[in-house]
């Protein structure tokens, strides 16, 4: 393909505008692949490749094809046209079976006449051996065709005809009096071919056979009808290959075409284009869409509530809390607290960053997502799907919302991981904790000192020692100070800790939150918004690709 | 035979023929009746074919078979430019129809036949949908009736529209003109002869034995010898060996624009004897009637069996639709049921209720309980439980909402995979892949209802507690607050971190109950409650399905048709078979 596509891209120079578009249709079918039904992609896929295959090959040469039903005398204008008797003409129906090809100017033309498929047997080079002297330069680089039936009850021949119809450049439609009305002719090949009428020409045949006053009437039927099949403004000549009546002119218009050269980049444009269209119907014309940070917020917040991030948070204030109270509190009632689980370590969120380095990440026990949870995941989910496919093709809006859950499956788990792997920050009790619980400690001691101070001259007095004598601050005995001063600024100090705690849980919740937060939506944006956003991609890849082919 | 000894014999077979025509009249009402609406692979074919069919039994099997001995019906039919309209009027020797050489020519069929034939071709007779007329027009639904003596006794000509032009009212007219036909007179010409379409008639005359005579028209005298012998073996090739061949040079036309009767001399000759020839005639319309009867019988079965697929496809699609559904009912109830809705914020406002102490606080005086009003009103605060109940609420809603979108998805999903499914989906009108538009809306309403109907039973089951303390204290909402939760931990066990508080909560929640009503009648109220619930779950679901079983029921497949159809037509087989037998039995006789 790729190859193929080289060969094209030499050609470039001469027919640079049909090369692109081939190239941008080509670009656009890589992206509808597999979202946009098959059929369509596989036909537009068939015209590039016919389009990429018929580039390669001459471009000095123009393929004509005579076609028409049994017995409308596409042979005898063959052979009129050729001036031999190339291609048998008989009374038998059908008579053609094969493809006959006629070339004027062989050079360049073998691999053309291979691509079409005709072979060596059929082919007659018109400037050759079976020249008669007086060369017919006007046609010089046509490749005339002459095409089997395509009405027969010889069904080979239909497929013949279909086959050619798709490759040739330019067609002559030969029709006769009886059967230019026939539904086999206009429902089969000419109103589908609406689109080609830039190179197409229509021949009523057999026209002696009509009374000469009639022949007008007729021809403006035969353009009434192609009107009708959208193929208004067609040329249509009458001739009578017997008679050779009318045959110059038909040279004529074909060596005009031919002598464009535009035949063939317009026939293939042409399916190009209609390929495009074809392709862009079903696909929609919408801009694209860029996903709103709102939604993308809603989603991250249902996430965030999925994984149980308010649970962790409130567990990581609460830990925070307990742990710093402990810390700070006083030691003879904050002890007590031991006997309080650590709600962090239940949902084994406790072991911070150097224990998950160790374990790897580590499976915690927050509470799987409710049905509630999950629905809300969903419904953001959808709404975020909707908000970018809304005035998308069916196909599109599929393929997004199937994208979206794509990869939901392992949602818990990855929730759970991005919750485990998240540092909380939380595991330290904070360092002025440390400096307090020094200080805590250091009161009470002081307060025993007291205490033992106070129950020593206790027991002195008791004893009926000699009262040493007790230093005194300001009158205030020492020991008696020590003790009460510190119970009483130990009790103060744990008090006003408590506050300061508060603030410091609080605050550590805050960062945990938006920890755990950030890692949620790096999981929200992997698992939804990153597959979203490559269906969009391919969706502004399909729509740039189609914008090309059909410029 | 003379003709009083056929008559004779029809009155013997009058029993046996009656019968057949009750039995006709019957496949013709179960073949109107079928409907095959559904886009299957079979369905294109096989409408034409159940349209043709009842257009063949009522233009010509029913009416031929009443009146076995109105003349021979000739339809002259073939493609257009072969020259149909210049034999016919060839054959009459007027000119009767307008031949042209612009495409498609004829346009109403003209109908030509002696004039004291003419009863015979009254409106209730043969092809009853056609308006009869007396002056040419191009009225492709009426039929031209032209009396000439040109045309012998007991035989009339029917000039056909064209079979292959690319007026496909022609077209359609031709088939059915040509479906009525006791004889086809099959025109073509030295160029048309090989052409697909008017084969692929000769091939369905041939199916059905039609009696079929071939006209090779427009012949260059040259080539005639060539032609009509490729033809004559294209005929044998295909079936048609005993069909007569004749052949018409493409000669000079008079001034009437007929052709030499020379020309035609052969074929008007032969139509003369068949006319003239009662017996022979009669076997021609035996012929042909009968090879209809038989292709009709066998070709009911097929359409018989494109209904049997019509009524599989539509039992698919609704098993589809309902098994969405009934997915999202189970999922909504269990998710409702197992305690996961106590977690979050439900649990969060369940504790507030019960833990900062509104219960505590209840029992205190109606001086705090005024107090209470007065500052959560001056603060604009609910009361706790009241934001219980939004909880539940809101809750509920997602949880409805999210299954109502899933389940759409889901049988919208199975019905694009089916191409059926597809054409119905497209046809729906709006996007059934999406809940419906006012789902949220009936969905709160649902919601609140369920919490309206679970205060009502608080109220009700406690109409004689209300003096108790205790029912006092908690008052109407708390209790009917509480019953939701033990509601929503119906089946079970909450697990995890928070397993302690929100089983706590369903327990604490029974227990408080059962202290107000007892244990009996708190399990019979949460019974009720889950009821409730889940039969408020299946309505509104039930309403979203029923976009989807309203879309099949509306296409109207009846789930007899394909055997009654099957019926009719072994009932035709029988009687055929039977009336052949008699009627091999009295020949074996007579011989």
């Amino acid at each position: 393909m790729t190859s193929l596509l080289e060969g094209a891209k030499k050609l470039v120079s001469r027919s640079s505008d049909i090369g692109a578009r081939v190239q941008g249709l080509e670009q656009a079918l890589d992206s509808a692949e597999g979202r946009v039904d098959a059929a369509v992609v596989g036909d537009a896929r068939a015209v590039v490749d016919r389009a990429v295959g018929r580039l390669k090959l001459s471009a000095e040469h123009t393929v004509v094809a005579l076609a028409g039903a049994t017995g409308s005398g596409k042979s005898s204008t063959f052979n009129a046209l050729t001036d031999l008797e190339l291609s048998a003409v008989g009374v038998r129906r059908p008579t053609t079976s094969w493809a006959t090809a006629c070339v004027w100017g062989q050079e360049g033309a073998e691999e053309l006449l291979e691509w079409l498929g005709i072979p060596a047997r059929h082919q007659v080079t018109r400037d050759s051996m079976l020249s008669t002297g007086k060369e017919d330069n006007a046609l010089r680089g046509v490749v005339l065709l002459d095409l089997p039936d395509h009405d027969s009850t010889e069904v080979s021949h239909h497929l013949e005809v279909d086959r050619l119809v798709r490759l040739a450049d330019m067609f002559v439609w030969v029709l006769d009096p009886q059967k230019y009305a026939d539904a086999a002719i206009h429902d089969r090949y000419l109103a589908p071919l609406a689109s080609h009428k830039d190179v197409m020409l229509v021949v009523l045949n057999h026209i002696d056979t009509v009374p000469e006053a009639r022949r007008e009437g007729m021809l403006d039927d035969v353009r009434r009808l192609l009107e009708a099949d959208g193929l208004g403004g067609v040329p249509v000549l009458g001739i009578s290959a017997r008679h050779e009546w009318g045959i110059e002119e038909l040279k004529k218009q074909i060596a005009k075409r031919v002598a464009e050269k535009k035949a063939t980049r317009t026939r293939l444009g042409a399916d190009v284009r209609a390929a495009a269209e074809r392709l862009q119907a079903v696909s929609g014309t919408s801009s694209v869409r860029s996903l709103s940070t709102e939604r993308v917020a809603a989603l991250d917040d249902a996430f965030a509530d999925a994984a149980g991030v308010p649970t962790v948070v409130r567990a990581v204030e609460d830990s925070t809390r307990i742990r710093a109270n402990r810390a700070t509190g006083w030691p003879v009632t904050a002890w007590f607290s031991k006997f309080k689980p650590d709600p962090l370590k239940r949902l084994h969120l406790d072991l911070g960053a150097v224990g998950k380095q160790l374990t790897g990440a580590a499976r915690t026990s927050v509470p799987k997502a409710t049905g509630v949870q999950r629905a809300r995941v969903d419904t953001e989910v959808r709404a975020l799907a909707d908000q970018v496919s809304l005035d998308m093709g069916q196909p599109w809006a599929t393929a997004i919302r199937k994208a979206s859950t794509s990869r939901l499956t392992d949602l818990n788990d990855r929730l759970d991981r991005a919750v485990a792997a998240t540092d909380l920050g939380a595991e330290k009790i904070p360092a002025w904790a440390g400096l307090v619980r020094v200080l805590q400690w250091m009161l009470i001691i002081t307060a025993v000192v007291g205490g033992l101070w106070l129950a020593l001259l206790a027991f002195g007095s008791y004893a009926r020692l000699p009262e040493p004598p007790t230093p005194d601050l300001r009158g205030f005995p020492i020991p008696t100070l020590m003790l009460l001063g510190g119970i009483l600024l130990g009790v103060a100090l744990a008090m006003v800790c408590r506050v300061l705690v508060g603030l410091t849980a609080r605050k550590r919740a805050r960062t945990a939150d938006k920890r755990l937060r950030d890692a949620i939506s790096e999981v929200s944006g992997e698992l939804v918004v990153a597959p979203v956003q490559a269906e969009l991609a391919a969706y502004s890849a399909m729509r740039d690709g189609l914008a090309t082919a059909l410029k | 035979m003379s003709d009083s000894e056929t008559a004779q014999d029809a009155k013997q077979g009058g029993d046996s023929s009656t019968q057949m025509l009750t039995a006709l009249v019957r496949m013709r009402s179960a073949l109107q009746e079928v409907r095959l609406p559904l886009e299957l692979p079979s369905a294109p074919e096989q409408r034409d074919a159940q349209r043709e069919m009842v257009d063949q039994l009522e233009d010509y099997v029913i009416p031929r078979l009443m009146t076995i001995e109105a003349p021979l019906l000739t339809v002259v039919g073939g493609s257009t430019g072969a020259g149909k309209s210049t034999l016919v009027n060839s054959l009459v020797g007027t000119r009767v129809t307008q031949p042209g050489v612009l495409r498609p020519t004829t346009r109403s069929p003209v109908l030509v036949h002696n004039p004291a034939d003419a009863e015979w071709f009254g409106q209730d007779r043969l092809l009853p949908d056609l308006e009869r007329v007396t002056q040419s027009t191009n009225d492709p639904e009426a039929l031209q009736l032209v009396a000439s003596d040109a045309v012998p006794v007991g035989l009339a000509i029917l000039d056909a529209p064209d079979i292959d032009s690319v007026e496909e009212r022609n077209r359609v007219l031709a088939a059915q003109l040509l479906a009525a036909a006791d004889l086809w007179l099959f025109v073509t010409s030295a160029a048309r002869y090989a052409d697909q379409v008017p084969w692929d008639f000769l091939r369905k005359a041939a199916d059905r034995s039609a009696a079929v005579a071939i006209v090779l028209d427009r012949t260059p005298p040259e080539a005639i010898e060539t032609v009509s012998t490729h033809l004559a073996r294209m005929l044998a090739s295909r079936g048609l060996k005993d069909s007569p061949l004749f052949t018409v040079v493409e000669g000079e036309l008079s001034e009437d624009g007929l052709l030499p009767a020379a020309d035609v001399a052969e074929i008007r000759t032969w139509l003369e004897s068949l006319a003239a020839d009662a017996e022979a005639r009669s076997g021609v319309v035996k012929q042909t009637l009968d090879g209809a009867v038989r292709t009709l019988a066998r070709r009911t079965h097929s359409v018989a069996d494109a209904a049997a697929e019509q009524v599989d496809a539509v039992r698919r699609l609704r098993d589809d639709a309902n098994a969405a559904y009934d997915r999202a009912v189970s999922e909504i109830s269990e998710a409702s049921a197992d305690g996961t809705l106590l977690r979050g914020e439900v649990l969060a406002r369940w504790q507030e209720f019960v833990g900062t102490g509104e219960l505590l606080r209840s029992l205190e005086t109606r001086v705090g309980w005024l107090r209470d009003r007065v500052v959560n009103a001056i603060k604009g605060k609910p009361q706790q439980a009241e934001r219980v109940t939004v909880a539940v609420e809101s809750g509920l809603e997602t949880l409805l909402l999210e299954h109502a979108e899933a389940a759409a998805e889901r049988a919208e999903a199975s019905w694009q995979s089916l191409a059926s499914g597809q054409i119905l989906l497209a046809d729906a009108g709006e996007d059934l892949g999406r809940a419906s538009r006012d789902f949220r809306r009936r969905a709160e309403r649902a919601v609140r209802d369920w919490q309206s109907d679970v205060l009502d039973m608080v109220r009700t089951e406690g109409a004689d507690k209300r003096s108790t303390a205790r029912f006092l204290a908690f008052g109407v909402n708390g209790l009917s607050v509480a019953l939701m939760v033990v509601v929503f931990a119906h089946t079970a066990g909450v697990t995890g971190a928070e397993a302690g508080i929100a089983g706590g909560s369903a327990v604490l929640g029974q227990k408080l109950l059962e202290a107000v009503f007892g244990d009996q009648a708190v399990r019979a109220l949460a019974e009720r409650a889950r009821r409730d619930l889940e039969s408020k779950v299946a309505e509104l679901l039930g309403s979203e399905r029923q976009r989807f079983i309203d879309l099949l029921d509306s296409l109207d497949i009846s789930l007899e048709a394909p055997e009654k159809l099957r019926a009719v037509s072994r009932r035709v087989d029988d009687l055929r078979f039977a009336a052949r037998g008699g009627s091999g039995n009295s020949a074996g006789s007579d011989a």
